[in-house]
């Protein structure tokens, strides 16, 4: 079997005197696409942050192609960071720059591309995600999905190999969800890669995933297929994909 | 007891790691031209109408605060070199830097501290593209770079103000006025000069982007990145025309025998 895209290995992750995540083992193929789910505030987004090396592990390392984020070089961390997309749960795009020129920054900077080339590509992608007609408008004068779709198409300008979604749909309606989500689903088929998302709705959670993983008190419970998560023995998953009320989870809110 | 001083030795100390690792940036390869040109351009207007008018003033204020003492002598021609000197070899320097910690300082601390909290210099990082060059080394540079030109307009302001004040206040016909500043201001008060404005921008365009760059807490945070700019700025704008001053100094009566 070939080595994972992605390995966790015994992460633990302490904020001061909290622990944030524990112990967590995880090793996510390559053309896998991998949905974290669970209650908010347990650590899904962070757990993401830590593959993507924006976070470093109290203890325990990250892999992504074998080389570990802790021990990596200025420039390999640079080469595996262009292999990855990420999109941020608020998008994070560059405010100061036009829609056009936010798809093209990592295109002008990174790959050094000509104007041709990233004039290409740039329209490609914001075809992709169908937002082409609004090429010169600035992030906040687009609608909350259209800056969806925007970091989704800066995330895999420069065809990655590995992306991860922080919540590709959160406060979107159902059924620009439902289309992000086939977005993605058929991004991912036509260019082979490696999807870690996160999210809080099942729906899109089953939509997509080819295993969910749940993110609930230091904890990351592999669940399985859509089907195996179903039908989980353990309570808490339960609890939250049926979004009872009572059990084992005590929700903060 | 110790907490606050050691707290504020470990935020210099993080400051000057960032200042080397931004260096090491820069010698390790390109720096983004164009965005680097934009910023200089942004920060020059941006600071050269009220830089123009203080300098204006502040040769006036020089030539009156000179004439009352140069008066006493009967050595009022040489009252336009003195001022100009002063503004110079100190004043213009100091009053730049105070200028453009106001202006371009905070407005540097706040707009990479927004970018902090909202993810945007790690979306940078997560592109495979290095924050530092795309970010902070133009500004840094345009910071430095601007002052210069900064200083020069002041300058020019300062005499143009410094000659109206002397023809008002003490009757020298600018002509006058003109004809000591190339004998008093020498090369070696206009180097004094140029390397107080070069460290000062240094520390300025360091402390700015340091903070923006290092900022937690969403809105608030920003705020406290801002005001902490304002007041650092300022104390190591101070502590630094100490500095420079003992160096300069130093050098001049060392090597030059000044």
């Amino acid at each position: 079997m070939a080595s994972p895209v992605i390995e966790l290995r015994n992460v633990t992750l302490k904020f001061g005197a909290e622990v944030l995540l524990k112990d967590i083992r995880l090793a996510i193929e390559k053309g896998e696409n991998f949905v974290l789910i669970g209650p908010s505030g347990q650590g899904k987004s962070t757990l993401l942050k830590l593959m993507a090396g924006l976070i470093a592990p109290t203890s325990g390392d990250v892999l992504v192609e074998g080389k570990n984020w802790r021990t990596m070089q200025g420039s390999e961390r640079a080469d595996i960071a262009r292999k990855t997309g990420m999109l941020f749960q608020k998008n994070a795009l560059f405010d100061s720059l036009t829609v056009f020129e936010n798809v093209a920054f990592p295109l002008r900077e990174v790959l050094h591309a000509s104007e041709e080339e990233i004039q290409e590509t740039v329209e490609k992608y914001l075809d992709a995600v169908g937002i082409w007609h609004s090429k010169d408008l600035y992030p906040d004068e687009i609608s909350g999905g259209m800056q969806k779709r925007l970091g989704i198409a800066r995330a895999l300008a420069l065809r990655p190999e590995i992306v991860f979604y922080d919540d590709p749909t959160a406060g979107l309606d159902p059924i620009t969800s439902r289309k992000i989500v086939q977005l993605i689903v058929d991004l991912q088929k036509e260019m082979g890669t490696t999807v870690v998302a996160v999210t809080n709705d099942m729906n899109r959670a089953e939509q997509m995933a080819h295993r969910i993983g749940m993110v609930v008190e230091t904890e990351l419970i592999v669940c399985g297929t859509p089907e195996q998560t179903r039908v989980h023995p353990d309570p808490r998953v339960q609890q939250f994909i049926n979004g009872a009320l009572s059990g084992p989870l005590t929700v903060n809110a | 007891m110790f907490a606050m001083p050691v707290s504020i030795l470990s935020e210099i100390g993080a400051c000057v790691i960032f200042l080397r690792d931004v260096l090491r940036t820069l010698l390790r390869g390109r720096v983004p031209v164009h965005e680097t040109f934009e910023q200089i351009w942004r920060v020059t207007m941006q600071s050269l109408g009220t830089t123009a008018l203080a300098g204006f003033f502040v040769g006036a204020i020089m030539t009156i605060q000179f004439s009352l003492q140069v008066k006493a002598y009967g050595a009022l021609g040489y009252l336009g070199g003195l001022a100009t000197s002063g503004t110079i070899r100190e004043v213009g320097p100091l009053l730049i830097a105070f200028m453009l910690s106001g202006k371009v300082g905070a407005f540097t601390s706040a707009e990479l501290g927004t970018m902090r909290v909202t993810e945007q210099i790690d979306a940078i990082r997560c592109l495979g593209a290095n924050p530092y060059r795309e970010i902070i080394l133009p500004r840094m540079i345009a910071i430095i770079v601007s002052s210069f030109f900064l200083l020069i307009a002041g300058l020019l302001m300062s005499i143009a103000g410094g000659c109206l004040l002397g023809l008002v206040f003490a009757g020298i016909n600018p002509e006058e006025y003109l004809r000591h500043i190339p004998t008093i201001v020498t090369l070696p008060s206009i180097l004094n000069g140029l390397f107080k404005c070069f460290v000062f921008s240094i520390v300025l365009a360091t402390i700015c982007t340091y903070k923006g760059y290092t900022t937690t807490g969403g809105a608030k945070g920003v705020g406290r990145s801002v005001v902490s700019t304002a007041v650092s700025t300022m104390v190591g704008l101070v502590i630094a025309d100490w500095l420079t001053t003992l160096i300069a100094d130093a050098v001049m009566q060392g090597f030059l025998g000044y």
